[in-house]
């Protein structure tokens, strides 16, 4: 059997998965269909491991699923790594989704399009041709929608975010279509080889590749057409989030890197540098909002902005330094932002699946509510511990390995003799020192608020483990998070494999020696894996030290964070927003948060305070700016259009016959 | 049938249709109206037989006698039967008065034989010069669809413009096949039943036959 047989049959279990889900009934739908899609990934993974283990790309060509086009499935070593990262969220995904499924996923529609999703998306990065590519996209954007409003019935929130999301992704679809059906106009065919192979005039290429990164970059979640994440994300049912955040996100990124490295080969420094200022300005608004969230799905979908914002970061410094010549480094930036992909995915799917978790123990994901959940859920407060750590940048984890590859190519790229470069890369490292920070506030908010202290409410204090399943996925999310983490090199021939195919001008590249990170020509050497160790050993040793050497006074029986004193309610402690608060106040400016006192008086006499009230709401200050006028116009413009139609039949029927006058004017005096 | 028969007949036939089409915007009485369409549909009939005639073509003969029995006596009929139900009616206030309805048509045939001139400078025929009074009677009906208020006018506005679209469909290709023309009597007769329908709930629902009073179902 071919490799390229592993990809018809995938997707074709993947489809009969969505066929299960739909029909069974509704005790085995769900178990079923996530057999299937494991079977899927399982596939789909072994055909993008055998491409990026040097075998040829995979080529297909079918006439009749399509009409007129026919479609193209072209699986490069880029194209497969994403495969692979899609099939690494898909499996703890649906795992998850066992468990959480009487929480709005085992619907006749839901069970039925989340096989669907993942298969199309597993089959989005193998697409080869304009025709394919597009349709496989818009199946994803609108089975995705379908699983945002899986709740749609109980929440309000679900509808509105359904519309922020249809009406931002379709505005995405046509702008790339728009960008592709201009290549696609000059080239010989439409596959993209064809359009690889076309000569365009500067200002057109220029065109293209703008409105590509603002259509990518809508699916992406890219500051400022980031607003319906923090919308979406946090209605989705967990593991769809999970889906949308950790491998939909990332088919963005993709967009981007096939217009820009694969399909246009590379351009003007310009170009690259609009993309670090995107990537810079989506990491430092996402974290910032990140960090002063109180809703804990909506502060992961923030983060997600602030992750794909450093990815981005990458992707622009890569081409800057493509751009300018200095290949090397190029190439390092580029694995950093396939890294810092992977990475992503692993840990803020952890991340959301735990919010999945916590929201089903507890009943909700407001941190402000919360509280305590780890003495409750110890495994998977535990896990949450572990991939917020990972989102940090904390060795020895994962995100640490991503974050260490863009600072060196960033450091290394400064002072090269470019002056646009000179300027944009030491801002960008500072950005992405800023957004480090940022980063570990949120997140501290988010482990700190949420797991530790006392409980809240009564639903944060009654909440119990969840089922094994869910703790099984998070799981394997986490474990990876610390593979990935202590041995990175495991993937590195892969990355390295999808960077060529990404930048083809780059000849050679290994950065990996064994357990070793060294970055070729340049300075720059990590030992992630002892680094491992010396951290577990210097851990280990201070503990026994202290054990051995300190004398421990006997126990005293307190109340547990009491401080000491003697009357202690859960209202005493730190909530999210005081927490953020100091963050708030610095970038008060960028925020501006909506705080609301309500002072109520006794009714004896003014000097006696009966309750006090404090309110503080930080909404999107882009949605407001941006968006909420053309909102407003466009409802102008609807309300002005309804006198139009005063339910006058007449009316109507003048307007016809206005129409008809006109044209025959037109007609006789155009002659 | 000579050639100069021919021209006249063909010509006061078409000129007929365009009469017709006018005098409905002039008479109030809808009865009146209903017999003014008879009328047309028996000068449609009629221009259908002289090209028949002056073709050779026997087919466009039989449709001749169709039009006559369709749009000259079962549709006029059944129209007749929704104003029998209320004789007295009248087309009192039409949104357009009756002098400037008459004016408008005026602006409308010199608009239509504007219009038309390239047409006419192609198929330069006897026949093909009448074309302008086929889309002056269907901008006429038009009007009146747009203009008059009673259901029953609408039908008669609604019969105007599928007669003036027959009658550039004769002079322009000397009749289109039978049974495009069976097709259309069809929808035509279907339309008119409908409408009937419609205007006999109407009065059953609203208690007349002034659309207007439709605009309350809008919101």
């Amino acid at each position: 059997m071919t490799a390229g047989n592993f990809v018809v049959i995938g997707a074709a279990i993947g489809l009969s998965a969505g066929v299960c889900g739909a029909t069974l009934p509704r005790s085995s739908r769900v178990i079923a269909a996530a057999v299937l899609v494991w079977t899927a990934c399982a596939l789909e993974a072994i055909a993008a491991i055998h491409v990026l283990a040097g075998g040829h790309p995979i080529s297909l060509h079918s006439s009749e699923l399509l009409p007129i086009t026919g479609v193209d499935v072209v699986l490069t070593p880029l194209g497969a790594f994403f495969v692979l990262l899609v099939a690494v969220v898909a499996v703890p995904a649906t795992l998850h989704g066992i468990g959480y499924a009487c929480h709005g996923l085992d619907s006749r529609l839901a069970a039925g399009a989340l096989p669907i999703f993942i298969t199309v998306m597993l089959l989005v990065p193998a697409a080869g041709s304009v025709a394919t590519f597009m349709v496989l996209w818009e199946l994803m954007a609108l089975l995705s929608l379908c699983l945002v409003l899986a709740d749609h019935a109980r929440s309000e929130a679900a509808r509105s975010a359904g519309t922020w999301y249809a009406v931002l992704t379709h505005t995405g679809a046509s702008l790339i279509l728009v960008s592709f059906l201009v290549v696609a106009a000059h080239a010989n065919g439409q596959s993209f080889t064809a359009l690889h192979a076309t000569h365009l005039s500067p200002g057109l290429r220029s065109l293209v590749f703008l409105l590509a990164v603002v259509g990518f970059g809508s699916k992406a979640g890219m500051v400022p057409l980031h607003v319906w994440l923090p919308k979406a994300h946090p209605e989705a049912p967990s593991p769809v989030s999970a889906l949308m955040s950790g491998a939909m996100i990332a088919l963005g990124v993709y967009g981007i890197i096939l217009v820009g490295d694969v399909v246009l080969g590379s351009g003007p420094i310009w170009w690259w540098l609009v993309v670090l200022a995107f990537g810079a300005v989506s990491a430092l608004y996402g974290s910032l909002h990140a960090a002063s969230s109180a809703d804990l799905k909506r502060l992961l979908a923030y983060s997600t902005t602030d992750n794909v914002g450093l990815v981005l970061l990458a992707i622009g410094a890569s081409g800057l330094f493509d751009a300018t010549g200095h290949l090397q480094l190029a190439a390092v930036a580029m694995v950093a932002a396939l890294v810092l992909l992977l990475n992503h995915a692993v840990f803020k799917a952890a991340l959301f699946l735990s919010a999945g978790s916590v929201q089903v123990a507890a009943g909700t994901r407001d941190l402000d509510r919360l509280g305590g959940l780890l003495r409750r859920m110890p495994q998977t407060g535990a896990m949450f511990l572990v991939a917020a750590a990972a989102v940090c940048a904390l060795p020895p984890l994962n995100g640490f390995v991503g974050e260490w590859l863009l600072f060196q190519s960033l450091l290394h790229g400064a002072g090269l003799g470019s002056t646009a470069g000179d300027v944009a890369i030491p801002l960008a490292v500072a950005a992405l020192a800023l957004t480090a920070g940022l980063t570990v506030v949120a997140f501290v908010k988010a482990a700190g608020i949420g797991f530790l202290g006392r409980p809240r409410t009564a639903g944060a204090a009654s909440a119990v483990e969840v089922p094994l399943t869910m703790r099984v996925a998070v799981g394997l999310l986490v474990a990876g998070c610390v593979v990935l983490g202590v041995v990175p090199t495991l993937v590195f021939p892969a990355v390295e494999r999808a960077t060529r195919s990404a930048l083809p001008k780059i000849s050679a590249l290994s950065l990996s020696n064994g357990v070793r990170l060294q970055l070729g020509d340049l300075r720059g050497v990590l030992e992630p894996t002892a680094l491992a160790v010396a951290l577990v050993v210097a851990v280990a040793g201070i503990n026994i030290l202290r054990r051995g050497l300190v004398h421990r006074p006997a126990p005293r029986l307190a109340e547990p964070w009491g401080c000491g004193r003697e009357l202690q309610t859960a209202r005493m402690q730190y909530t999210a927003t005081s927490f953020a608060e100091p963050v708030q106040r610095v970038f008060i400016d960028v925020l501006r948060p909506v705080q609301d006192v309500d002072v109520t008086h006794a009714a004896e006499s003014r000097y006696f305070v009966d309750a006090v009230t404090y309110r503080s709401t930080v909404d999107d200050g882009i949605e407001r700016a941006l968006y909420r006028p053309v909102i407003r116009a466009v409802r102008r413009w609807g309300l002005a259009a309804r006198r139009l139609q005063p339910g006058s039949v007449h009316r109507y029927l003048a307007y016809g016959l206005g129409a008809l006058v006109l044209t025959l004017i037109a007609l006789s005096v155009a002659r | 049938m000579t050639s100069s028969v021919y021209a006249s007949t063909l010509g006061l036939s078409a000129a007929l249709v365009l009469l017709c089409a006018v005098v409905t915007l002039w008479r109030r009485s809808l009865g009146a109206i209903v017999k003014v369409l008879a009328v047309q549909g028996a000068a449609l009939a009629c221009v259908a037989l002289a090209i028949g005639f002056h073709e050779h073509d026997v087919g466009l003969e039989v449709i001749a006698v169709l039009v006559l029995g369709a749009k000259g006596v079962v549709v006029p009929t059944l129209i007749t039967r929704v104003v029998r139900h209320d004789p007295t009616s009248r087309e009192s206030q039409p949104l357009v008065n009756v002098p400037a309805s008459l004016v408008a048509a005026g602006a409308l045939v010199f608009l239509s034989f504007a219009a038309t001139r390239s047409v006419t400078a192609l198929e330069p025929t006897t026949a093909g010069r009448l074309i302008p009074f086929g889309v002056a009677a269907m901008l006429v009906g038009f009007f009146a669809l747009a203009t008059r208020r009673k259901a029953v006018s609408q039908i008669v506005g609604l019969l105007l413009v599928d007669n003036g679209v027959a009658l550039v469909a004769f002079l322009a290709t000397a009749g289109v096949p039978v049974i495009v023309e069976l097709g259309a009597s069809l929808d035509v007769l279907l339309a008119v039943v409908v409408l009937r329908v419609l205007a006999t709930q109407m009065r059953a629902h609203v208690g007349s036959l002034d659309l207007d009073q439709l605009a309350e179902l809008h919101d």
